[in-house]
């Protein structure tokens, strides 16, 4: 009787602990074994032309993950690039230009916003952007920057890889920018005070709470990230779900995401089609956990420094 | 002290998680392997009403719709739902024993059928059109002619302008603007799909030939960055509405809806046809000698027959849209309800009919009788 000994009500408590966080970890275990199971026959019959390959062919049997894959990457870039300076900018301009009453009324608004489910922004954006970007963004990038590789190609529509990552963006920024705003709010005030104290100016002080803060900016960018990732609904409204590669971002494309939620439904009527999709839905997985696993590394590393 | 508790902590922690990992895993498996078909008697039970779960197809779903909420105002003791799952969704759902209807656009591929011989029914319930729907400043609201031959040609990437002289010749009195053609397809699996590319390979064979027919067919538009998905019937259409000289398909009820404009097309006869109850029911017609003759009979080639058919006056992109039954339900109270379902839809349906829906004709009407009958007889009551 080895529990001989121990409170009565401890071991309660203990057994009420236990039985959740066993059924937590025996979940995890269960999905991994799902999507194993679901996934392999694919990854078996294709092997790395599942990965590599630019076909997608319920007809043919043939299924390739590479304009999909290349698609997440593009659109998550593209909503990283516009996401980050603006909601640093949002960031230093509310806490080191505005009023003490302003900042705070403003910040705690755009907290609450970014708690909401980003797919409100995401059924705005589906509606406007595709053709206010077309007119006001990508006719202009294309006819001035039209040399550069990404800006080659003619926007005959505005239902593009380009569209989805600013959608993106508009989707994660609230977000991203409540995190990032946080840490820096976070900063103790006796910084704050030292730097006033050698006579710094808000662009010197910015610097360097920047640099202090960092971590949390990778962290939050992440954060979105996988927010965005999750989206699929949105991001399949103006990708234009073309299973094309996007060698320049003006043209259509389509999502790991926006594939997975196309073809879904209808994947019981063609043979090893859930598979690919189940394969497809554990690829993003794994990079996904490749890229939070790197975001944890970096910052766990940085805290390392400081301390 | 403190290792004991330790030991017994970790015991007791495997021990659930291979119990809770069996105990969900069996149920798990239980609902996505599909075996064990689940008897759907119980829902009954001692009272008076019965239930018929039907889902499937969202195409005939407004027209099903109607249809039971009239049976069910005169038939109160049977309730009927019907659920807009997709027609894949649906079958593979009736299959395992989930519903005890099903509505799918396609009839079942022969290998399905093979597998589930006599112990499934199928008949055409309605005839459904795709139709061919564009938007070009200064054009809309006039017909266009387009032919099978043309839209392959459109839907390959090789005509790209729409002034091209191949759309010209077939609308001499129409003045087509020098511009690029923006082409839209389904970015889900569809039986629309399967439709309108069955269209273009009977039409026009040697530009698009039978690998690119199906379901969830690889445009070769797609990649020449002219051509965009949208996702289910509303997808498509507000791709077209909101990108000038733009051209896609949907089916016709949607398109009358919208207030869409609509092509007509070259039928088999080189006849030009626009979309009417007439030109569809012509289509029906000239297929439905073509049906087998019994709902126990193998239907799955009844859509070469009825797309691109031979009647003179036909609508060429027709479809029939089927329900899926089975000869034996376990529960006689259920069989009667089926029985007496299709009954009505083949007795008071076609009084019942809203716009965008046809009506099978007179000869289909009468499988669906045979249908009735033979779940009556099985009932074993």
């Amino acid at each position: 009787m080895p529990l001989m000994g121990v409170p009565k009500r401890d071991r309660a408590f203990f057994l009420a602990l236990l039985a959740p966080s066993a059924l937590l970890v025996a979940f995890y275990i269960l999905l991994c074994k799902l999507f194993t199971q679901y996934s392999l026959p694919a990854f078996r019959r294709y092997g790395l032309s599942f990965l590599v390959g630019t076909v997608w062919d319920p007809g043919r049997v043939v299924y390739g993950i590479l304009p999909a894959l290349a698609g997440t990457f593009v659109t998550s870039i593209i909503a990283t690039l516009v996401a980050l300076p603006v909601s640093l900018s949002m960031t230093v301009f509310l806490n080191e230009y505005c009023r003490a009453g302003v900042s705070r009324v403003v910040s705690s608004l755009m907290t609450v916003m970014g708690g909401l489910p980003s797919i409100v922004y995401g059924l705005w954006g589906a509606t406007v952007l595709p053709n206010m970007l077309r007119r006001y963004v990508m006719i202009p990038l294309h006819k001035y920057l039209g040399f550069l590789p990404p800006f080659a190609c003619s926007p005959v529509s505005g239902w593009t890889v380009f569209t989805a990552g600013v959608l993106l963006a508009v989707m994660i920024t609230p977000y991203v920018f409540a995190l990032i705003n946080e840490a820096y709010v976070g900063i103790p005030l006796r910084y704050r005070e030292a730097l006033l104290a050698i006579g710094a100016r808000p662009y010197l002080m910015a610097r360097e709470f920047l640099r202090m803060i960092w971590p949390a900016v990778i962290g939050a960018l992440l954060l979105g990230l996988g927010r965005a990732a999750g989206e699929t609904i949105a991001v399949s409204l103006v990708v234009g779900n073309v299973n094309s590669m996007p060698y320049c971002i003006f043209l259509p494309g389509q999502t790991i995401s926006s594939l997975i939620a196309n073809n879904f439904p209808e994947a019981s009527s063609y043979p090893l089609m859930l598979n690919a999709l189940y394969a497809a839905g554990a690829t993003l997985l794994a990079i996904g956990m490749c890229l939070n696993i790197l975001g944890l590394t970096l910052m766990s590393r940085w805290r390392r420094c400081m301390g | 002290m403190k290792d004991s508790l330790k030991m017994v902590s970790i015991t007791v922690a495997l021990l659930v998680i291979v119990s809770l990992t069996v105990i969900i895993y069996e149920s798990v498996s239980n609902t996505y392997a599909g075996h064990a078909p689940v008897k759907t008697s119980s829902t009954v039970g001692a009272g008076p009403a019965v239930y018929l779960r039907m889902g499937g197809a969202t195409f005939p779903a407004p027209q099903y719709l109607a249809w039971i909420k009239e049976f069910m105002k005169e038939h109160p003791r049977i309730k009927m739902s019907y659920e807009l799952l997709g027609s894949g969704a649906g079958v593979s759902r009736f299959l395992d024993g989930t519903l005890d209807i099903a509505g799918s656009d396609p009839p079942l591929p022969h290998s399905v059928w093979v597998k589930h011989e006599g112990k499934i029914m199928q008949v055409p319930t309605l005839v459904g059109a795709v139709v061919v729907t564009y938007n070009i400043p200064g054009l809309n609201g006039v017909t266009l002619n387009l032919s099978g031959r043309v839209l392959a040609l459109i839907y390959k990437g090789v005509i790209k302008y729409w002034d091209d002289p191949r759309i010209q010749a077939l609308n001499p009195g129409i003045k087509l603007p020098h511009h690029e053609i923006f082409v839209v397809f389904r970015a889900d699996a569809s039986g629309t799909q399967q439709v309108f590319t069955t269209f273009l390979h009977k039409a026009a064979p040697d530009v698009w030939p039978s690998t690119l027919v199906g379901k969830a067919p690889a445009f070769p538009v797609a990649g020449s960055g002219r051509a965009a998905g949208g996702k289910g019937n509303p997808g498509v259409a507000n791709l077209i509405k909101s990108n000038s000289y733009s051209i896609g398909f949907v089916e016709w009820s949607y398109a009358l809806e919208n207030n869409l404009s609509v092509a007509a097309l070259e039928n088999a006869a080189g006849e030009f046809v626009k979309p009417t109850p007439r030109s569809l029911l012509d289509a029906a017609r000239a297929a439905a000698v073509n049906l087998p003759k019994s709902p126990l009979g193998d239907f799955s080639s009844d859509e070469n027959y009825i797309i691109y058919s031979s009647g003179k006056h036909a609508y060429p992109l027709v479809a029939w849209t089927h329900l899926i039954i089975r000869t034996h339900y376990g529960d006689p109270a259920k069989a009667r309800a089926v029985a007496t379902f299709l009954k009505w839809v083949a007795e008071k349906g076609e009084s019942k009919t809203i716009p965008g829906y046809v009506p099978v004709p007179g000869t289909v009407k009468q499988l669906i009788l045979k249908a009735a009958e033979e779940v009556l007889s099985n009932s074993g009551g």
